[in-house]
């Protein structure tokens, strides 16, 4: 049962909302350096799922492991806490804030005497520029930059660079392709990629299963609350045929 | 990004508007009135201009983390009621009542940071309840009536509001103070970790928490903070004019409010300007000076300051708009 390569482990997680049941029982384990894709129709509880493991919902039951060890998560910062990054489609960026600001914030690093509180807004500017190449922003944008000015597409990357920077050993997607251009698209893909390649783990969620497909090492599946698929592995599975999982034309789950 | 020019970056900062009004109106009021750049009338606008200009740096930097307090006023009244009623019952020493007047303050604005931050009341019903509270305490001490005159020697009175003179200008030291703050303040706000919460915590507030900032914390040290500089600029008033009136301030938690939206920063937070605030402070203060100066009626003096609130505002909202035209 103990996996060495394991990263997180969520066991048995149960949710009602009131008397719907969101989350039935669900197991979901990500290893090291993977990339998941977690996939469903509307309602099937990926996000109730996600959202218990970021610490903004509480499950009613069920356990979570990380690196083989019982966490727990109690709410935001605690996740944060654990190495666990969720990047929402509004990136949880303060807007009229700098890059480099956001990327720090709640972190900023201090020069000089402690009393004086001042923050290193040079090394913040460097790290923040350097971050800004490591997840392939090509263009030259300057730290000092508030996040107002930035496309869809580059606030996502400059979430991902917060992650980065923090070495959070897994980051989670929620729907991060929603509402941007094709060339943004591939941009998020691009910076997911980079980020498993530099030793984190990933779950990306979408309902575009072209992009998931193309970026993803594993598909989990879920429907009406339950888990219906585990392993299912892009390279040598359909679109159609897991379309046809999520829709429930066929019940089976692939061993 | 494309490279800007400097004339570009001067015109993209809020503080450019209200700078430019600034110093047209100096211009106009100056044709109009020569007097109006005396050196007596200059040292009455720098008489009084500090007490308010105090509030309002305080006002700035809560309204940056999304809150703001209209019980200021109310403590600008009371504070220096407790100072002196203290004093002059004989009491305590003047510096212990100063001492009494300011923990008044930080009681006052823990209590509204608290209601606000633990019970989740929106700040204008919190401190429009402590605005009534405060002030109808200093009533209720006092049966309404102003505290008499004192004969107080004491060093404090000179470190807070002495004066001295450049040439034939007379300087009240409370300018100092005003300008020791806006200095302080300034730093904290744009060079410091403690600065960038409070515009986080006013710019994305569930954002800044789930990144550790932690921002019930942040606010009620704000509140703290503005009532105690609402304390100071009473206590500095009433030494001024030699009396401490229970309804003195009255009316003052708005016209600071206009003063720190008409510098640059938001109402709602996230975005706030000291050197702007002070701008906002002279703009208003210079207005209600000149008009009275060029022989407009004194109680013409809201018609106006109503006409720049809304023009500032459509000015801020143009930029902004056309700011954000481009994403």
């Amino acid at each position: 049962m103990v996996n060495e390569n394991e990263l997180i482990r969520m066991e048995h997680i149960s949710k009602y909302f009131g008397r719907v049941r969101a989350l039935d029982d669900v197991t979901l384990a990500v290893n090291k350096s993977e990339i998941v894709g977690l996939l469903g129709d509307n309602g099937a509880g990926k996000s109730t799922l996600i959202k218990i493991l970021s610490g903004a919902l509480r499950s009613d039951s069920g356990d979570i492991y990380i690196d083989g060890r019982k966490a727990n998560i109690r709410n935001t910062t605690d996740a944060i806490a654990y190495g666990i990054e969720t990047i929402y489609q509004d990136s949880a960026l303060v807007t009229q804030l700098s890059i480099a600001r956001n990327i720090f914030m709640g972190r900023e690093p201090i020069i000089g005497p402690g009393f004086l509180n001042r923050m290193d807004q040079a090394a913040m500017n460097d790290a923040a520029r350097d971050l800004l190449k490591q997840v392939g922003i090509t263009k030259n944008i300057p730290p000092a930059t508030p996040i107002s000015a930035l496309s869809g597409g580059e606030r996502q990357a400059v979430a991902i660079a917060r992650a980065l920077h923090f070495e959070s050993e897994l980051i989670v997607l929620d729907e991060p392709t929603n509402n941007l251009g094709v060339e943004e698209t591939q941009g998020v893909l691009r910076f997911v990629r980079a980020a498993r390649d530099s030793g984190h783990s990933c779950i990306f969620i979408a309902h575009n299963i072209y992009h998931v497909f193309q970026v993803v090492d594993r598909i989990v599946v879920l429907r009406g609350g339950k888990k219906v698929a585990d392993d299912i592995d892009p390279k040598t599975t359909t679109i159609e045929a897991v379309e046809k999982i999520i829709t429930g034309l066929v019940g089976v789950t692939p061993a | 990004m494309e490279p800007r020019t400097f004339l570009q970056r001067l015109l993209a900062r809020p503080e450019f508007g209200p700078f430019v009004l600034l110093v047209g109106e100096i211009i106009v009021f100056t044709l109009m009135a020569p007097s109006f750049l005396s050196t007596g009338n200059i040292s009455n606008l720098l008489a009084f201009t500090p007490e308010l200009g105090m509030i309002a740096l305080g006002m700035t930097m809560l309204m940056t983390s999304g809150e703001f307090d209209l019980s200021v006023g109310s403590v600008f009244g009371f504070a220096p009621i407790i100072m002196w009623t203290l004093y002059n019952t004989g009491a305590t020493s003047l510096e212990v009542g100063f001492i009494a007047g300011m923990l008044m303050a930080v009681v006052v604005g823990f209590a509204n940071g608290w209601f606000v931050t633990k019970l989740k009341i929106p700040s204008f019903l919190v401190t429009l309840g402590m605005l009534l509270v405060v002030r109808g305490t200093a009533l209720y001490l006092t049966d309404g009536f102003p505290q008499g005159r004192w004969s107080a020697d004491s060093p404090l009175m000179d470190i807070i509001v002495g004066d001295f003179y450049i040439g034939q200008l007379r300087i009240f030291t409370s300018l100092l103070w005003f300008i020791f703050f806006a200095l302080i303040l300034g730093y904290i706000l744009t060079q410091t970790k403690f600065g960038n919460w409070i515009q986080a915590a006013g710019g994305n507030a569930s954002a800044a928490s789930a990144r550790g900032v932690r921002v019930a914390r942040t606010k009620v040290i704000l509140f703290i903070l503005t009532s105690v500089m609402a304390a100071f600029a009473g206590i500095v008033s009433s030494i001024r004019v030699s009396s401490a009136n229970p309804n003195s301030g009255t009316g003052y938690e708005l016209e600071v409010i206009a003063m720190v939206v008409i510098g640059g920063t938001a109402l709602n937070g996230g975005r706030g300007t000291i050197i702007g605030t002070v701008l906002g402070v002279l703009i208003l203060r210079l207005m209600r000076n000149g008009i009275v100066m060029v022989g407009v009626p004194g109680l013409a003096y809201n018609i106006f300051i109503g006409a720049i609130i809304l023009a500032m505002m459509s000015l801020h909202s143009w930029l902004e708009r056309r700011h954000h035209a481009g994403t």
